[in-house]
């Protein structure tokens, strides 16, 4: 399958500077439909219809999330855009900001329309605060054009933090707090920012909106598999010599993507999902992309078979445990001691119970954690566990070999001090 | 708010609406371990030893911050939950460097008592760092250690419950988090008076009232 570009089919084609080039190519056409034709009731049918789900990882339906929040009887409700984008080998939020910032506040304005909220943020990450004067100035011109009467949006720069991506912490940084995750429920839609009904969604999953209203439910539903709908924006990287972002129909290939499009070769291992995602094995690569296999946030980063499982599994734990907020035991504990093990094993330092402790630890960390961060740091680990456990016995058993040698020569050593 | 049925333990229970599975098991002589809840207030879900497991749930659930709802099956000490707490606990144990094997005030740790009756011994997980700070004394009224705070927040919420005080926040982030007074300094008696409060919601060690000599 070719590339097929929807949510990125006006980027390079408008002028990101300039609403006229957006509204030449049909822009707003979606949020006038929504505007003018449309109830908010309506709306939200459609997306529902479109079987849209959330682009931000978790997948959870779009529509049905838009229902409970616009059912929810508050005086305010807040829209929140999630353009946090902390996942390590994402960057499509940025391709997507950086080059078609109207489209995603055409997302906004309909979001808006839908759940009546009259506050919307648009969450930046700190590292794009270079972003932030180029979407605060197409907010200006959209405004002017009469887009904007219903509904205020500001950009909220975030401070450097992984875990205020996930939406719970993410609103606690906007009230100011220290950004660390809530128990649900109750979930955002029902009590989220200072308490009131909230929206969250990923900046690809609005991408979406203008081109469902503008084009119906059943042509976006008739694309993709049975579970999930339309297209998905990857953002690949590693091994590979053309990275980048592509854009392809849910239930592609993972090899479509890696090898045909992105030209990779060699392949070890695919990680796909980012830091706490899945480990493909190079043998699976014809696995299709979806929610019900594997997908996440579209960070697709390949390994080459230069590579060393170990070392890679063990940088994905130094960076989870980094950002880990510290606020829920299993996570915060758990991922430090993984760490020291993964160290542990990478430099050919393993003990016999390794495998062992890494399982148990991984059970209770996916069972028990507070939020996503902690229940799916061990994904990497499991999985590499599964697919290359021969690496971390053959490991082991070069360190316990390694151990009893050195032992020996060290008092072989000694006694010839003596 | 009405009643709801749920099933606990294989118990056919009938309880109020609106109220977490820690309170009705409670209320019914269920009995699920806790170590950062403190009764009456906002739960906050840190430590994680209360969870359970609720059917057709991915993950188990925080039971002291859970409300109940219609048809819940909901077991508090399923080999599951068991297996889990244990390694909780272990990882407790882990980072703190407690002295508790020469403290004489031992079996009054929730910690200690957690580990002896979930049969958790000495740990078998190790982390480059463990979690060390020297002893505090400038306070006369609260003796810090916190090589044995275990990071419930506890003392924390106690304390801003109290007007005017709140004294006590978490400062740095995930393993290198710490309870701090101000910008991590020193506990001074201008601020933190002899209320106790603190001392008393410890589930460890860590805080206690300074021996007179
Ligand atoms: C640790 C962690 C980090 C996350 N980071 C992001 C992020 O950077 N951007 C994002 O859109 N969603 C992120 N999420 C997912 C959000 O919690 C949330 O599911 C998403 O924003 C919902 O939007 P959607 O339904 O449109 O996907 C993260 C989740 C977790 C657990
Ligand atoms: S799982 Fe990790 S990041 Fe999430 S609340 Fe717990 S400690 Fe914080």
């Amino acid at each position: 399958m070719p590339e097929k570009r929807i949510v990125l089919g006006n980027c390079g084609a408008t002028d990101p500077n300039d609403i006229e080039t957006y509204l030449g190519k049909g822009g707003f056409k979606g949020f006038i439909k929504a505007r003018d034709r449309l109830k908010p009731g309506d709306i939200v049918d459609q997306v529902k219809k479109s079987g849209l789900s959330g682009r931000g990882g978790a997948g959870f339906p779009c529509g049905l999330k838009w229902e409970l929040a616009r059912n929810a009887k508050a005086k305010m409700k807040y829209l929140i855009c999630n353009a946090d984008e902390g996942e390590v080998g994402t960057f499509k939020d940025r391709y997507i900001l950086s080059h078609d910032p109207f489209g995603l506040i055409e997302g906004i304005c309909i979001a808006g329309l839908a759940i009546g909220a009259r506050q919307a943020y648009i969450y930046l990450r700190a590292e794009y605060h270079f972003l932030n004067d180029p979407l605060c100035r197409a907010i200006a011109q959209v405004k002017e054009k009469g887009f904007l009467k219903h509904l205020d949006i500001q950009v909220f720069e975030g401070a450097g933090s992984y875990v205020c991506g996930e939406e719970s912490a993410l609103m606690d940084s906007i009230e100011g707090k220290r950004g660390e995750a809530r128990y649900r429920p109750p979930y955002p839609q029902a009590r989220g920012l200072w308490g009131q009904p909230t929206i969250i969604n990923n900046v690809e999953t609005l991408m979406n909106i203008p081109h469902i209203i503008a084009n119906g439910a059943a042509w976006f539903s008739a694309m993709g598999t049975a579970k999930s709908k339309g297209t998905k924006v990857f953002s690949v990287s590693g091994d590979v010599s053309k990275p980048g972002v592509y854009e392809l129909e849910m239930g592609s290939s993972l090899k479509e993507l890696v090898m045909d499009l992105a030209g990779a070769v060699d392949i070890k291992a695919v990680q796909v999902g980012g830091r706490h995602g899945n480990i493909i094995p190079g043998h699976m690569i014809d696995i299709v992309l979806s929610y019900e296999t594997c997908l996440g946030p579209g960070a697709v980063v390949v390994f080459n078979s230069k590579r060393d499982i170990i070392d890679i599994v063990h940088n994905n734990m130094h960076f989870l445990n980094d950002e880990s907020c510290g606020k829920c035991t299993p996570c915060r504990e758990g991922t430090e001691v993984m760490l020291e093990i993964l160290g542990r094993l990478r430099g050919v330092e393993g003990a016999a119970g390794d495998i062992d402790a890494l399982e148990d630890l991984a059970q209770t960390m996916a069972l028990a954690s507070l939020c996503g961060l902690g229940q799916e740091a061990a994904v990497p680990v499991l999985d590499s566990l599964k697919y290359f456990r021969a690496e971390y016995v053959n490991r082991i058993e070069q360190s316990l070999f390694l151990r009893s040698y050195l032992g020996e020569e060290l008092s072989k050593s000694k006694e010839g001090e003596r | 708010m009405g009643n709801v049925n749920v099933n606990i333990d294989g118990k056919k229970l009938r309880v109020r609406e609106g109220v977490t599975i820690l309170e009705a098991a409670e209320a019914n002589g269920i009995k699920i371990p806790t170590l950062c809840h403190i009764k009456d207030q906002v739960p906050t879900g840190i430590c994680r030893v209360c969870v359970v497991e609720l059917e057709r749930s991915r993950t188990l659930v925080g039971s002291c911050h859970t409300p109940v709802s219609e048809g819940m099956v909901i077991h508090t000490h399923s080999p599951k939950v068991t297996a889990v707490r244990r390694v909780i606990v272990e990882l407790m144990l882990t980072a703190h460097t407690g002295d508790c094997v020469n403290d004489t005030n031992a079996e009054n740790c929730v910690l200690h008592n957690l580990a002896s009756d979930y049969e958790v011994g000495a740990p078998r997980f190790n982390v480059k760092v463990p979690r060390f700070y020297p002893a505090e004394d400038s306070n006369p009224y609260v003796r810090r250690n916190l090589s044995k705070c275990i990071l419930c927040r506890k003392c924390v919420r106690v304390c801003a419950s109290i007007p005017g005080k709140n004294i006590l926040s978490v400062g740095y982030r995930g393993f290198r988090s710490k309870i701090v007074a101000g910008f991590d300094e020193a506990l001074l008696s201008e601020k933190c008076r002899d209320c106790g409060k603190c001392i008393e919601h410890c589930p460890t060690g860590a805080l206690s009232a300074p021996v007179k000599v």
